[in-house]
């Protein structure tokens, strides 16, 4: 187990090393003179290239980069071009309101999923199996902006439930503290992840309905509560946790549109800003984050499958 | 004790209406037994079912009364029906891989029943759990209370089945397939432990089964279902004795058996079940029966007997008949005789990583095939029979090259099939044929028959299109299928159909040596047969070698001139079939026939034969010296640390035994079939 763990750090470590190498030139690429971006376009030549050389910027690429690894060993994530900030600042200010925004999210889809799945798999084929499944790939197929205006239209503007904007606290825990002002940006990550999951867990479900243990279970006398809640819940949830560890940095993306459809102050609306103002240490450290958390998600989905299904051994 | 009348099932799928049982009368009495057999879609198991007021979704009961210890069961309330179901009624599944919850521990599941019952306290539950285990025959209970389903082998599993089922202390038990998926030497134990616990706990069963030698001695009365309905039923004595019924004649006729004359074609009824959507005014068997009159198409027969034994025959058998005589088959065409070796095997070892990580040098591997060694002359079959798990699938996939073996090498005319070149291989790849047990699975979902038929013959770039359909239309006629099948799709063809097509596909290209992986294991009963003497009649015509794989020994029986029994991956014995069968030398080999039902209830119990006991120990890392030593009932501090030879107890027949149960000749080992892999295996061992 822990020989197990070590070798995964390691791989994912190597994975992390890859995309950062992959990132740093890509972005390179797109803006080789950071002078340029900072000082903006009114700046000298030469007012230009002395901020370059004063920062390193040109010096030869690798050498940036061994740099770049170094500062990052140190926890240095370098600093905004625009915001006279350290990066890791700004993240330690956003980082909580959308890992909080996201994660209720995530759990509210959740809870939705996989009871609607699992009804939808021992009711297949009624009326009520194939609404939920026409809706759910409606709203696959309405890309999420659209679903949240639908949802503002809706529930603000129609009938005024809700506010229209997410609450401008900086606390992170916004979501509990002010739960009327984030019902909708909750509301919009939630459908858009319960429509994947709940497809996925009907399936998941269905396969196992069709196995005997399920007719061994009703075959010794238990009520129909039981065999679903004890017997088949936990079977058919493990594909699911496969699927939420390869999510998880899909939710960072989720919270890229919604954050900035309701003007949340959190990592995605930092990101958005940042792209417009060509912010580019902003931008490398989320997408680093972003792979760090594929990497994360993954393992802990392995873990977790592997605790759930004692078949299921730990290998390569 | 229970009661069913005129019980009929309907299920509606849009249009479709199946009805899978009409009309059927079954009793049952306190501590009795009670058989029903049949083939799939004979509507035995949804006899099952209905009593336990579970059939599946969408059928019903359309009419008849299941009365069970004076209690209606038909239109239960539910809530009343759940109380009977795991209390007084239990029910034993067939697959005991699926049948357990496989999240759950094993302690847990046998105790659920007690109390989802409320029979017994957590705690009480569990305490009766462990001694139900041990009861069912699981050594250390306390230990494997913890496991989960997957840690278990397929017999323990299927005693952990057991244990559930019958710790409430039901007063009927209905076991569904209860030992269809398990090697013979294991179906025999739980076919006994089951005998052995209705009689300790007094209650009656129902044993569901397709295996004609299961009934026969492990029930008290038996039914047969054809088509959804009851054909015949009476003590097993009887019907066995004097059967009546049509069906079950053929049906009795047609099961290879260790007994009969293998130089006969073996009776087969001809034709497929009927489709269960189509209602017949007259007898559902007329269209396959011999005897079958106008009468018989026209109008339903009715039950019809006297002292307990009824049928349902407008002509039914009349008295002591002899079976129908069969085509005389020659054993083996003239070819046979030469002495050429086309296939030959020379310590062959296959080993492959186990699954799982571990540090370098401490990684264990699965020894699949231990040093095998065998020939297969021109014209002759060699039959490889086995337990599952030892070795002869693997041995059959490196046959036709499919796999690599570790060591050793298979030679085909003296030429090296083994770590050739890759072109080299697919050329020679022609002349080496595979034939799979699971047609369903092996034929390309998404071609007709036609393509599959002539895709082999496209690769090898054999004739032009045209000749290729004709070459494919011939290929069919030659396994008796018409050429409209062409067009068709493998699921619309019916099991033995498809089989067919997996037989005519390795014959296309004409090969020298055909490979059959379990060619009939899939098959039922009354279509076994037909493909058995397909493949017996394409051999001689075709003057082919094959090798047929298969857990089956009557089927090994039925279609080998040799005979190699394997035993975690060596071949323990290897002999003419007739010398095999007859004077089995290895006491692995005497166990596995003494472990074969036989399908006669008055057939006197093997004696002086020890049965197999035990399970199959792990080819991760088998025991030392003699591998059966583990099982065996003659096993001594020799078997142990000597790893036996193959040596000669007659004309080509050896055994790999220190005390083997024929004489030895002389006693010098023979050399040359033994040789280099043995003791190489022995070291291997030893390190």
């Amino acid at each position: 187990m822990i020989s197990y763990l070590l070798r995964r750090i390691l791989v994912s470590l190597l994975v992390l090393i890859g995309i950062s190498i992959v990132i740093f030139v890509m972005l390179h690429l797109i803006s080789d003179s950071p002078g340029r971006v900072v000082l903006g376009p009114q700046a000298s030549a030469a007012a230009v290239e002395a901020f370059n050389r004063e920062n390193g910027f040109d010096r030869p690429l690798f050498a940036q980069y061994v740099d770049y690894v170094v500062q990052l060993l140190h926890g240095d994530f370098g600093r905004s071009y625009k915001l006279n900030e350290e990066v890791s600042v700004l993240f330690a200010q956003n980082a909580g309101r959308s890992a909080v925004l996201s994660l209720s999210g995530l759990v509210l889809a959740l809870l939705i999923a996989i009871p609607l799945g699992i009804l939808q798999a021992v009711r297949r084929n009624t009326v009520v199996d194939r609404a939920a499944t026409g809706i759910a790939y409606l709203l696959y197929a309405t890309p999420s902006f659209l679903v949240a205006l639908l949802l503002i239209a809706l529930l603000s503007q129609l009938v005024p439930l809700f506010p229209a904007e997410a609450s401008q606290s900086t606390s992170p825990w916004v979501v509990f503290t002010d739960p009327r002002a984030m019902a909708l940006p909750l509301i919009t990550l939630a459908l858009t992840n319960v429509v994947v999951f709940s497809q996925y867990q009907r399936s998941a479900a269905l396969e196992q309905l069709g196995m005997d243990y399920i007719k061994v279970a009703r075959a010794k006398g238990a009520p129909e509560r039981i065999v679903l809640m004890r017997h088949l819940l936990r079977n058919a949830c493990i594909p699911l946790i496969t699927l939420v560890g390869v999510m998880i940095p899909t939710l960072l993306a989720g919270n890229l549109i919604v954050e900035s459809v309701f003007n949340y102050p959190g990592l995605g609306l930092l990101f958005l800003n940042s792209l417009h103002r060509e912010d580019y240490p902003v931008l490398l450290a989320y997408t680093l984050i972003g792979g760090a958390l594929t990497v994360l998600g993954n393992l802990l989905a392995d873990l977790v499958v592997a605790r759930a299904d004692r078949r299921i051994e730990l290998s390569r | 004790m229970l009661t069913i009348r005129d019980l009929s099932v309907e299920i509606r799928t849009g249009e479709r209406t199946v009805r899978p049982i009409t009309g059927v009368d079954l009793d049952l009495a306190r501590g009795e037994t009670l058989g029903i057999v049949g083939e799939t879609g004979s509507g035995k198991s949804m006899t099952g079912l209905s009593i336990m007021g579970m059939l599946p979704g969408g059928s019903t009961i359309t009419s008849g009364s299941i009365r069970f210890d004076g209690q209606e069961l038909t239109g239960m309330e539910p809530h009343a029906y759940r109380t009977l179901r795991g209390r007084r009624i239990s029910m034993v599944f067939q697959d005991s891989l699926t049948a357990l919850n496989p999240t759950k521990r094993v302690g847990d599941q046998v105790a659920e029943p007690l109390l989802l019952h409320g029979l017994a306290r957590r705690s009480e539950a569990l305490r009766r759990a462990e001694e139900m285990l041990a009861l069912v025959g699981i050594p250390r209970p306390s230990e494997r209370m913890r496991d989960y389903p997957h840690q278990l082998s397929g017999g323990m599993r299927q005693r952990v089945m057991i244990a559930m089922a019958l710790i409430a202390e039901p007063d009927l038990l209905i076991a569904d397939e209860p030992t269809t998926a398990l090697d013979v030497t294991i179906q025999a134990e739980i076919l006994d432990l089951l005998a052995r616990l209705k009689e300790q706990l007094g209650m009656a069963m129902i044993l569901v089964t397709h295996d004609m030698g299961v009934v026969a001695r492990h029930a008290d009365r038996v039914g047969v279902m054809y088509a959804g309905r009851l054909v015949e039923t009476g003590p097993t004595r009887s019907l066995f004795r004097s059967t009546r019924h049509r069906y079950t004649r053929a049906l009795l006729d047609s099961i290879p058996s260790l007994e009969q004359d293998r130089g006969v074609e073996l009776f087969s009824i001809p034709g497929s079940p009927p489709d269960p959507a189509e209602a017949t005014p007259g007898c559902r068997f007329a269209p396959r029966c011999a005897a079958a009159t106008e009468l018989c198409r026209t109008e339903r027969p009715p039950l019809d007997g006297e002292g307990g034994h009824v049928f349902a025959c407008w002509n039914p058998v009349a008295g002591a008949t002899a079976v129908p005589q069969g085509r005389a088959l020659p054993l083996s065409p003239a070819a046979a005789t030469s002495a050429e070796h086309r296939l030959e095997v020379i310590d062959l070892v296959q080993e492959h990583p186990a699954s799982g990580w571990a540090p370098k040098g401490r990684r264990r591997t699965v020894k699949a095939v231990s040093g095998v060694s065998f020939a297969v002359r021109a014209g002759e079959t060699l039959g490889l029979v086995g337990e599952s798990g030892c070795g002869k699938s693997s041995l059959g996939r490196m046959l036709v090259a499919m796999d690599r073996p570790t060591a050793g090498e298979v030679r085909l005319e003296g030429a090296k099939v083994s770590g050739v070149r890759r072109r080299e291989l697919g050329a020679r790849r022609a002349k080496l044929q595979m034939m799979f047990q699971d047609s369903g699975a092996a034929l390309d979902p998404k071609m007709t028959i036609g393509t599959i038929l002539r895709e082999p013959l496209a690769i090898q770039d054999v004739g032009t299109a045209a000749e290729r359909t004709e070459r494919a239309i011939a290929l069919l006629d030659s396994v008796g299928l018409g050429p409209s099948i062409m067009q068709r799709y493998p699921h619309e063809l019916s099991g033995g159909q498809r089989q067919r097509i997996g037989l005519a596909r390795a014959l296309a290209l004409d090969p020298d040596v055909l490979v059959a992986d379990e060619p009939v294991s899939a098959l039922d009963v009354s279509i076994r047969s037909q493909v058995l003497n397909l493949m017996r009649t394409q051999q001689r015509e075709r003057g082919l070698s094959s090798v047929v794989i298969s857990h089956d020994l009557s089927v090994i029986r039925y279609l080998s001139d040799r005979v190699g029994v394997m035993y975690l991956g060596k071949i323990v014995e290897l002999g003419a079939t007739d010398d095999v069968y007859e004077r089995p030398a290895h006491p692995y080999t005497a166990g596995l026939l003494a472990a074969v039902p036989v399908a006669d209830p008055e057939a006197p119990a093997p004696e002086g034969v020890e049965r197999v006991r035990g399970e199959l120990p792990s080819p991760l890392d088998p025991p030392s010296g003699c591998r059966f030593r583990t099982r065996c009932p003659l096993a001594t501090e020799l078997c142990a640390t000597v790893e036996p030879l193959l040596e000669s107890v007659g004309t080509g027949h050896d055994v790999a035994c220190h005390f083997p149960l024929q004489p030895k000749v002389g006693e010098a080992a023979d050399a040359r079939t033994t040789g280099a892999g043995a003791d190489r295996t022995e070291t291997e061992a030893a390190a």
